[in-house]
């Protein structure tokens, strides 16, 4: 006991100190997340906007593919985006392997889905009128999809912050594609697994108490927007 | 008689089911139509029809004299027509926000807009309602708003599926005043109510459906 609490009392010190290992791995982060959200946010909307709104023949197959999509293992996507990124592979010659771009395009692959689901619920659990009362006021589609989105917009920006909450918070992706590098790919998660392999319990510790209260403010800016 | 709408042999199936099964109707240029039926009878279904929010499954319109195409220009026909529900969708917002909705997808702003936003809901006795969260209003108070969101945009025709439903007696005798006054300002109104004799006080011609099919026509 005494081990974590002197640990505990460590990881304070190095969070109050700025130590620079601490706030580089933050920085990565969050940016990386940011990046990958951003593009998840892009990509996921629309693909969710699209399923919900539209009746196809495949509609079912889709929506099942993207609840599977979920739930990949975070080494899979990491795998599948290591074999186009690295050398031998179609994208090699961009070099973008162990760099954070890699790590923003695997995020965004892990993201994607969540996004998507989240706003294809949020469409369903929209109000039926909201779209016929638009077009009845001589919206044309686009503008009463956005109106709709508007309407929705509390479960489109939950969907956002579950993307966010995926990518900050998974290692395999970053790991396998960042290659933690320190001071570059350095994540709060890789940087974690790898101070706690050398011994330096409290170094991780420190990362894993920030890491705990972005999962936290996440969360519960993710419960105040399903709130509303 | 200006003739607006003619329907010819439409149909609306829902997979098994026939919602509406018209053989032949003509809707008459600035006139008000009641349109009464029984439940399921397929009042609301022939107003999204002719709403051209639902396309038939088989079966011509022709509005205007001009046959409808519903894959090319329904987006400029709906400008012509608005349908209020029964229960209308108010978006989140103000007042205002609601009623100026059309204008503003019409691409007209500003002053004028906002002139005849605070026409509309003088109509409809919401004059100082302009500013006030649309989302916390009464039930009569936001069918009033609907009301006045639906004439502002002046339409050609305007289709009211059950407007005098659930609301106080004042605000009917009010609501029936103003659709009442409609037809004399060129706007079409068809309007389905569970009160036959509506269109008798109403001064309007009526359309009865029985099983999707038209029973009867007084038009």
């Amino acid at each position: 006991m005494d081990f974590l609490i002197s640990s505990f009392a460590a990881a304070l010190r190095l969070i109050g100190s700025l130590s620079p290992d601490v706030v580089d791995a933050v920085r990565t982060s969050l940016s990386v997340s940011a990046g990958a959200t951003l593009f998840a946010a892009l990509f996921g909307i629309p693909v969710g906007l699209a399923v919900g709104l539209s009746d196809f023949r495949l509609k079912g197959f889709a929506v099942t593919a993207l609840n599977t999509l979920m739930a990949v293992p975070t080494v899979v996507v990491g795998l599948l985006v290591y074999g186009f990124l690295s050398r031998q592979g179609p994208l090699g010659a961009l070099g973008l392997l162990f760099s954070p771009t890699a790590i923003v395009i695997g995020g965004t692959l892990l993201a994607s889905p969540i996004v998507a689901n989240y706003t294809l619920a949020s469409v369903r659990g929209a109000d039926a009128r909201i779209l016929p009362t638009a077009l009845t006021l001589g919206a044309g589609p686009f503008r009463a999809v956005i109106t709709l989105v508007g309407e929705i917009r509390f479960g489109v920006f939950a969907a956002v912050i579950a993307g966010f909450g995926r990518v900050v918070s998974e290692v395999g992706v970053a790991m396998m594609l960042g290659g933690n590098i320190r001071g570059y790919t350095r994540t709060m998660t890789t940087a974690i697994a790898l101070e706690t392999s050398k011994g330096e319990f409290s170094f991780g510790m420190a990362l894993g108490i920030v890491l705990m209260t972005v999962a936290l403010i996440v969360n519960l800016f993710l419960s105040l927007l399903q709130r509303r | 008689m200006t003739e607006l709408y003619r329907l010819r042999s439409v149909t609306k199936r829902y997979g098994a089911n026939v919602a509406v099964d018209i053989e032949a109707l003509t809707i008459a240029a600035g006139r008000l139509y009641t349109l009464t039926g029984a439940n399921g009878a397929g009042k609301s279904t022939l107003l999204g029809i002719l709403a051209f929010l639902l396309p038939p499954t088989t079966g011509e319109i022709f509005y205007a004299g001009e046959r409808i195409d519903w894959k090319s220009d329904i987006a400029r026909r709906r400008r012509k027509v608005t349908l209020l529900h029964q229960s209308p969708y108010l978006f989140g917002g103000t007042v205002f926000r609601n009623v100026a909705y059309g204008l503003l997808a019409r691409g007209s702003a500003g002053k004028i807009a906002d002139q005849a936003v605070d026409r509309a809901l003088a109509t409809v006795g919401l004059d100082r309602f302009r500013d006030r969260d649309a989302r916390k209003l009464s039930g009569g108070e936001a069918q009033r708003v609907a009301m006045a969101r639906a004439l502002v945009l002046k339409p050609e025709v305007l289709l009211l599926d059950e407007p005098l439903a659930n609301i106080d007696r004042e605000t009917t005798g009010l609501l029936e005043t103003v659709i009442a006054s409609l037809p004399a300002q060129g706007t079409t109104v068809v309007m389905t109510t569970h009160e036959p004799d509506r269109s008798g006080r109403l001064n309007g011609g009526s359309i009865v459906l029985e099983g999707g099919k038209v029973a009867h026509a007084d038009l």
